[in-house]
C-alpha cells in the first residue's frame, strides 16, 4: 500500500478517503478481509492511533464491519458499496464542473466532450 | 542490598584488568628485588671476603647482617607500594570521572537505574575499599615468600630472620598492618572517611563545574578543620583544659561526623543537583 | 501522564527554560519541535532528573521521579548510554540484571530486526547501528514512556527508514513517547502533538489531527504562523 498523505488534510481522513477508493474501484472486494490496525500502521507508515481512529470512523460509517474477535472486513451492503461509488463519482464531478464553469460553454456542449473522451479511453 | 551488590561487582569488573597488573606487578618487582639485593649483598661479602680479606664477624658488624630490613628500605620494595598507592589514589577519582569523559556516557545509564543513587557512590567507595585490603592481602602474603627466598640465597651466618610480627611492624608497614585491632578501624575509617570527603567534592564539581572546584577545595578545608576542631579550641581558646584521651575522643567524633556529612552532601548531590 | 509544569532553567547566568508548560499523554506522540539549542534535550534531561531544574516541577503518573520511575520510563539520547567496550550480549546482560522491566525476547527480536549481532562490540559500530542499539535498549523496556532525543539526527536514510518503522508499529502502541527533532518533515503525519518551543516558553501546543481537521493546517503551517508572527 502506497499511499501519498497531504499534511493538511487530517491523516485518519486520508485513510477512509483511500479506502473508499479502493474499494469504489473494487480492488477491495466487499466481504474482503483488512489488515489489522497494526499491520496497517505498519504498512501505510503511520502511527496505530490514526489507524485506530481510521477504523473506527469507517466501522460506524458501515464501511467496514467486524464480527467477533474476527479480523475486519469490507462491508457486503449493496447500499454502502454504492453509496461510496456514488460519492467518488459526485466528488469528481463536482471538481470538474468547478474547474469548466468558469468557461462559457454551453451543458450540452460540456457533455458531448466528456462523452467522446470517455469513448475514447 | 541487590543492586547495590550488582554495582560493586560491576565497578570491580570494570578494574580488574588493572588490578591484575598492580598485583603482578607488585609480585614481579618485589620478588626480583628480593633476589638482586640478596646477590648484591653477597658479592659485596664475597668481595670483601676473599679480595680484601675482611673477616666474617668484621664484615657484619660494618655491614650487618641481609634481612628483610635493608629490603624495606630499597625501591624495589617502596616503590611498589607507592606505584599501588598512587593508582589507587587516581583511581579514587578516575572511578567517578570515568563515567563522564571521552567516549563514555555511562553517567546517563547510570544515574537512571531504578535503584537509589546513593547505593552508586557506597559502590564505588566499596571497591576502592576492597581493592586496597587486597593489595594488603598480597602484600602480606609476599613477605613470608621473600623471607623464604632469603632464606635460599644467603647463608645463615649473614642472614636475619624477621617474624611476620617483626616485619609489618617496620616504619610505615606499621600504619597499613596495625597489631591492635582497634588501631587497624581507626586508620581504615579515617582512610575511607577521606575517600568519601574526595567522593563529595567530586560531586560537587560534577554538579557546578567550575564553581563546583571551588566549593569542592572549600569543602574539603571545611571538613579538615572540623576534624581538628577539637585540639585548635582546646589549644587556642580554651586554654588546654582537656585530656589527651577526652580530646583524643572528640577528634574521632568530629571525624564519624565529617564521615556522615560527607555521604549525605554526596546523597543530596547525586539526587538533586548532578547534571550528566 | 507526563506533565512539566512552569520549568525554569538556568546556565549560569543564562535562563534557557522560562516556565515550560505541557503535557505528554501514554498511548500518544509527542513532539518537542524548535531550533537547535532552544533547550529540548535539556527539557528531557529534567524529566529524567539526569540534569537539576531551578523552579517548576515535573510528574511523571502523578508523582515526582523517584528510583522507581525508571523502571517506567527511559531515556534514549543522542550518546550510547552504554560503555564502548562492551559487547551488544553484554549491554543486553546488564540492562537484564539491573532492570525487572527488561524484554529479552523483544531486545532479541529488535537486534534481528536491525540486523545486528550480539557479537558486535559497541566502539566499532557506525554511527547509524550505535543509534539503533540505544533504541533497542529503550524499547525492550516495557516502560510506560519512552523519551527520544533527535532520533533521526545524523543517520543515514537507510537507518532512518528502519527507526520510522518502529514509530508505526506495535512497540509504540499503549506508551507516551516523546520526541524531539528540529526536521519535523518525515514525521510528520505520525505525531499526535506538537509542542512549539522558543525562547525558553512553549508558544503552542496541539494536536495534530484536530488542527488539520479544524483549520485545514499541517505542522509546519502552525509552526511557520507561531515562529514568524
Amino acid at each position: 500500500m502506497n499511499v501519498k498523505f497531504n499534511n493538511r488534510d487530517p491523516v485518519y481522513i486520508q485513510v477512509i478517503q483511500y479506502f473508499k477508493e479502493q474499494i469504489a474501484k473494487g480492488i477491495f472486494e466487499p466481504g474482503q478481509e483488512i489488515p489489522s490496525r497494526r499491520e496497517l500502521a505498519n504498512r501505510l507508515k503511520i502511527n496505530p492511533n490514526t489507524a485506530q481512529r481510521a477504523y473506527k470512523e469507517m466501522e460506524e460509517q458501515g464501511l467496514i464491519y467486524t464480527e467477533g474477535n474476527l479480523p475486519s472486513r469490507i462491508t457486503k451492503d449493496e447500499q454502502v458499496l454504492k453509496m461510496v461509488r456514488e460519492e467518488l463519482i459526485l466528488e469528481a464531478v463536482s471538481t470538474f464542473i468547478h474547474s469548466v464553469r468558469s468557461i462559457n460553454v454551453p451543458l450540452e456542449e460540456v457533455l458531448n466532450l466528456v462523452e467522446k473522451e470517455y469513448e475514447k479511453e | 542490598m541487590n543492586r547495590f551488590l550488582k554495582l560493586v561487582n560491576f565497578e570491580f569488573t570494570r578494574f580488574w584488568k588493572l588490578y591484575l597488573v598492580l598485583i603482578g606487578v607488585t609480585i614481579l618487582f618485589q620478588v626480583v628485588g628480593i633476589i638482586v639485593e640478596s646477590q648484591m649483598y653477597l658479592s659485596r661479602a664475597n668481595k670483601a671476603i676473599y679480595e680484601e680479606l675482611v673477616s666474617v664477624s668484621d664484615f657484619i658488624s660494618q655491614y650487618g647482617k641481609m634481612s628483610f630490613y635493608q629490603f624495606a628500605s630499597t625501591g624495589w620494595f617502596i616503590g611498589t607500594m607507592m606505584f599501588c598507592a598512587a593508582t589507587l589514589l587516581i583511581y579514587v577519582f578516575f572511578i567517578w570521572y570515568r563515567d563522564w569523559f571521552g567516549k563514555n556516557t555511562f553517567s546517563y545509564r547510570l544515574l537512571v537505574l531504578p535503584t537509589a543513587r546513593l547505593n552508586i557512590y557506597l559502590a564505588k567507595a566499596t571497591t576502592i575499599l576492597l581493592f586496597v585490603l587486597g593489595l594488603l592481602a598480597v602484600q602480606l602474603v609476599l613477605l613470608p615468600v621473600e623471607s623464604k627466598v632469603l632464606q635460599w640465597l644467603v647463608p645463615d651466618e649473614f642472614r636475619h630472620d624477621l617474624s611476620i610480627e617483626e616485619m609489618t611492624n617496620l616504619y610505615y608497614l606499621e600504619l597499613l598492618y596495625p597489631s591492635a585491632f582497634i588501631d587497624f578501624i581507626l586508620y581504615y575509617g579515617t582512610g575511607m572517611a577521606a575517600v568519601c570527603v574526595v567522593f563529595t567534592a567530586i560531586l560537587f564539581e560534577r554538579s557546578y563545574r567550575l564553581k563546583g572546584i571551588f566549593m569542592g577545595i572549600f569543602y574539603v578545608a571545611a571538613s579538615l578543620f572540623i576534624v581538628i576542631a577539637p585540639l585548635l579550641v582546646n589549644e587556642f581558646l580554651l586554654d588546654n583544659y582537656f585530656f589527651e584521651n577526652e580530646l583524643f575522643y572528640m577528634v574521632i567524633g568530629a571525624g564519624l561526623l565529617v564521615w556522615a556529612a560527607a555521604i549525605w552532601l554526596g546523597n543530596y548531590l547525586l539526587n538533586r543537583k548532578i547534571r550528566v | 501522564m507526563i506533565e512539566v509544569k512552569d520549568v525554569t532553567k538556568k546556565f549560569g547566568r543564562k535562563t534557557v527554560l522560562k516556565g515550560v508548560n505541557f503535557t505528554a499523554e501514554k498511548g500518544k506522540i509527542t513532539c518537542l519541535i524548535g531550533i537547535n539549542g532552544v533547550g529540548k534535550t535539556t527539557v528531557m534531561k529534567a524529566i529524567m532528573n539526569l540534569t537539576p531544574i531551578d523552579g517548576g516541577e515535573i510528574l511523571i503518573n502523578g508523582e515526582k521521579i523517584h528510583k522507581g520511575s525508571y523502571e517506567k520510563i527511559t531515556f534514549i539520547p543522542d550518546t550510547i548510554t552504554m560503555l564502548p567496550q562492551m559487547k551488544i550480549k553484554e549491554a543486553f546482560t546488564f540492562m537484564a540484571d539491573f532492570y525487572d522491566s527488561w524484554n529479552q525476547k523483544r531486545a532479541e527480536e529488535l537486534l534481528e530486526f536491525f540486523r545486528l549481532k550480539e557479537t558486535d562490540r559497541i566502539s566499532e559500530l557506525s554511527k547509524g547501528n550505535t543509534a539503533k542499539v540505544n533504541l533497542i535498549l529503550g524499547l525492550a523496556l516495557d516502560v510506560d514512556y519512552v523519551l527520544m532525543d533527535e532520533p533521526f539526527s545524523g543517520i543515514d536514510i537507510f537507518s532512518r527508514e528502519q527507526i520510522a518503522e518502529v514509530f508505526t508499529s506495535h512497540l509504540i502502541e499503549d506508551r507516551g513517547v516523546i520526541i524531539t527533532t528540529h526536521e519535523i518533515n518525515d514525521i510528520e503525519h505520525l505525531i499526535d502533538k506538537a509542542v512549539l518551543l522558543d525562547n525558553g516558553v512553549v508558544l503552542k501546543e496541539f494536536d495534530t489531527e484536530e488542527m488539520r481537521e479544524n483549520e485545514g493546517k499541517s505542522v509546519i503551517d502552525v509552526m511557520r504562523e507561531v515562529y514568524r508572527g
